[in-house]
């Protein structure tokens, strides 16, 4: 049995709203392992993507305990956190966020110019990460030449050319129509599959859950369900 | 490193037109001002400018030439016996009270009265061979060619200066006084035109050209008057020159309203730059929390937008630069006095400079909205 690559435990987060504050994450405790396309499932406004936020190191949690990669997140400062981060870590969301001006191959590249890989190495490794997406003959196009879908694959290029050991993906087939949304999942299944990448993917879309390892449903901030291979492991609100 | 700060100005060069512009005009302002200011405070040292005279004799602790004061002429021979000084002539500087035949009322005029010889000192870069020639016929005078519709005349006309009648024999350029009209005439006129006819043994100004080849501070140094209660002082052009400019800088109030104007300029150009250049940087936030998600320090990102923010600086100063030329071609076409050297448009790129760190740090600061947790629904 693998050790996890994310642990959580009892975690708490809340909103405040005027004077009421809100619970989004009630004491949850999972775990992800490694190598797995783990999709998180709810409700709008079940605290999907604020659980996303705090295992990922974006959003610091009321209360409760992160590891990741066997490093405890929370206990770190800010710059340990961008650093894990940027070391560590690949994002994915609903809405691409590409920068106009670059093409598709200065999109991969920046990030990798950031991790440290010299010029000549990052300009290869972006044409090779936009190919394994498929986007071999789109590397010098600008994202307003390109459709959504194809924006959303740089931006999984962007986020797996450093090769992280884990990605996180916010809604990444939302924006997009059914056959883009399509393209957009099987990078992600193959990304899990043949670089032993966790992927932990927060979304609505349905077509998802036939792709991922294990389907998360949460509700009112617990953990609601916890099925694998599509067949359910049990009714779970505690660590898996 | 992909030029992420350069490929997105270029790429969004309509988002940092406006604080291109803001820059531009803050510069163009500045510049103006500079150049309007060094030009009017120059009309204040034309006199030493516009002559061939290394040293300058006259009343002691006199500010600018305006405020000269009777030298008695024993003051020039110290200087006639040295041998690095090649000639010595008088310069007389007195007010006077211009009244054309035409309509125009009285004009306060400033009358110099020189050497018209061709071997003159004074005015001798702005007067040509002919108007010297002219101005030896008696009450013969010279103005500037801008002055003539202040005074009411034209060449060849007469008027009348503190109750004597003058022929304006010629005009010239580059002669246009602070606060009054320069009229140029004859040592010999200029004494008619004195009220004090009978003084003919004092002057405002003994001035001095050197043998070639030698210091003007040694001479100056060495023919300046020996006792602390001499009547008379010795300055070099230079010395002289400052001392003017000086004057009219700190004494008259008109420094500390350049320096208050370009305040101003400096502030309103930094708000207005830094708005926009804030406004630019905004457009790009979800890129900007996107990289910060991925792990890339808010230290990095500041460094992108600096950099666009010193493009910026770059082409505005370039467009300021520009139209400032063109605005000096206009104006000396207009004889209005404007003067602009490299170490006045130095200050001037600095303080743009300053306005551009301020505004990029201001724009910055914006950063700190691209907080990658917003990403997430």
């Amino acid at each position: 049995m693998h050790s996890p690559a994310i642990h959580a435990n009892a975690v708490f987060r809340s909103f405040v709203s005027g004077q009421i504050r809100r619970p989004v994450l009630d004491g949850l405790s999972l775990d992800i392992l490694p190598g797995e396309l783990t999709l998180v499932c709810g409700p709008s406004g079940c605290g999907k993507s604020t659980l996303l936020a705090v295992l990922s190191g974006l959003l610091r949690p009321d209360a409760g305990r992160v590891h990741i990669l066997g490093e405890n997140l929370w206990t770190m400062d800010e710059a340990a956190i961008e650093r894990f981060r940027l070391r560590h870590i690949g994002f994915v969301f609903q809405h691409f966020h590409l920068f106009p001006a670059l093409r598709a191959w200065e999109q991969v590249a920046l990030l990798l110019g950031h991790v440290g890989v010299d010029r000549q190495s990052a300009h290869r490794l972006a044409h090779e990460t936009l190919a394994a997406v498929g986007l071999a003959d789109r590397v010098d196009s600008l994202p307003a030449e390109l459709s959504g879908g194809e924006q959303q694959r740089v931006a999984i290029a962007r986020a797996m050319a450093k090769e992280p050991d884990l990605i996180f993906a916010d809604e990444p087939t939302s924006a997009l129509d059914a056959a883009s949304g399509q393209v957009v999942i099987d990078s992600l299944h193959r990304l899990a599959r043949t670089s032993g990448t966790t992927v932990l993917c927060v979304s609505h879309d349905s077509r998802l859950i036939r792709h991922a390892d294990r389907v998360l449903t949460i509700e009112d901030g617990k953990i609601l369900s916890d099925r694998r291979d599509n067949a359910p492991v049990g009714q779970v609100d505690a660590v898996t | 490193m992909v030029a992420l700060a350069r490929k997105s100005l270029l790429h969004g060069w309509r988002r940092f037109l406006p604080a291109t512009l803001a820059v531009a005009f803050a510069s163009l302002m500045l510049l103006v001002q500079s150049a309007l200011l060094l030009g009017i405070f120059g009309s204040a040292s034309i006199y030493i400018r516009t002559s061939r005279a290394q040293l300058w004799v006259g009343y002691p602790g006199t500010q600018t030439v305006e405020l000269g004061r009777p030298v008695a002429a024993s003051a020039a021979l110290r200087m006639l016996l040295d041998p690095d000084i090649e000639r010595v002539e008088a310069f007389d500087w007195l007010d006077g009270d211009w009244r054309a035949p035409a309509t125009r009322g009285a004009v306060s005029v400033f009358i110099s009265g020189i050497d018209p010889r061709p071997e003159g000192l004074m005015f001798a870069k702005a007067l040509s061979a002919e108007l010297r020639a002219a101005l030896r016929s008696p009450d013969a005078v010279v103005v500037d060619r801008a002055d003539l519709p202040k005074l009411g005349t034209a060449i060849g006309e007469t008027a009348v200066i503190n109750g004597h009648t003058v022929r304006v024999a010629g005009v010239a350029s580059g002669l246009r006084a602070l606060g009054g009209v320069n009229v140029i005439t004859s040592l010999a006129t200029a004494r008619r035109l004195s009220s004090d006819k009978q003084d003919t043994d004092h002057s405002a100004y003994y001035v001095a050209a050197l043998r070639p080849g030698t210091s003007a501070d040694i001479v100056a140094a060495r023919v300046a008057p020996r006792s602390g209660d001499a009547r008379y002082a010795v300055w070099t052009a230079d010395d002289f020159a400052t001392r003017a400019a000086s004057y009219w800088f700190f004494e008259t109030g008109a420094g500390a309203g350049f320096v208050l104007l370009g305040g101003i300029i400096f502030i309103s150009g930094a708000l207005i730059a830094a708005q926009s250049l804030a406004a630019a940087v905004a457009g790009e936030i979800p890129e900007y929390a996107t990289l910060r998600a991925l792990g890339v320090g808010r230290g990095e990102l500041r460094k992108v937008v600096l950099e666009q923010a010193c493009w910026v600086a770059g082409a505005g100063l370039a467009l300021a630069m520009a139209l400032m030329a063109i605005v000096v071609i206009l104006a000396r076409t207009q004889d209005v006095p404007v003067d602009l050297n490299a170490a006045t448009a130095a200050v001037c790129a600095l303080a743009v400079t300053g306005i551009v760190i301020i505004s990029g740090l201001v724009a910055a600061s914006t950063l700190g909205r691209s907080d990658p947790a917003m990403l997430l629904r």
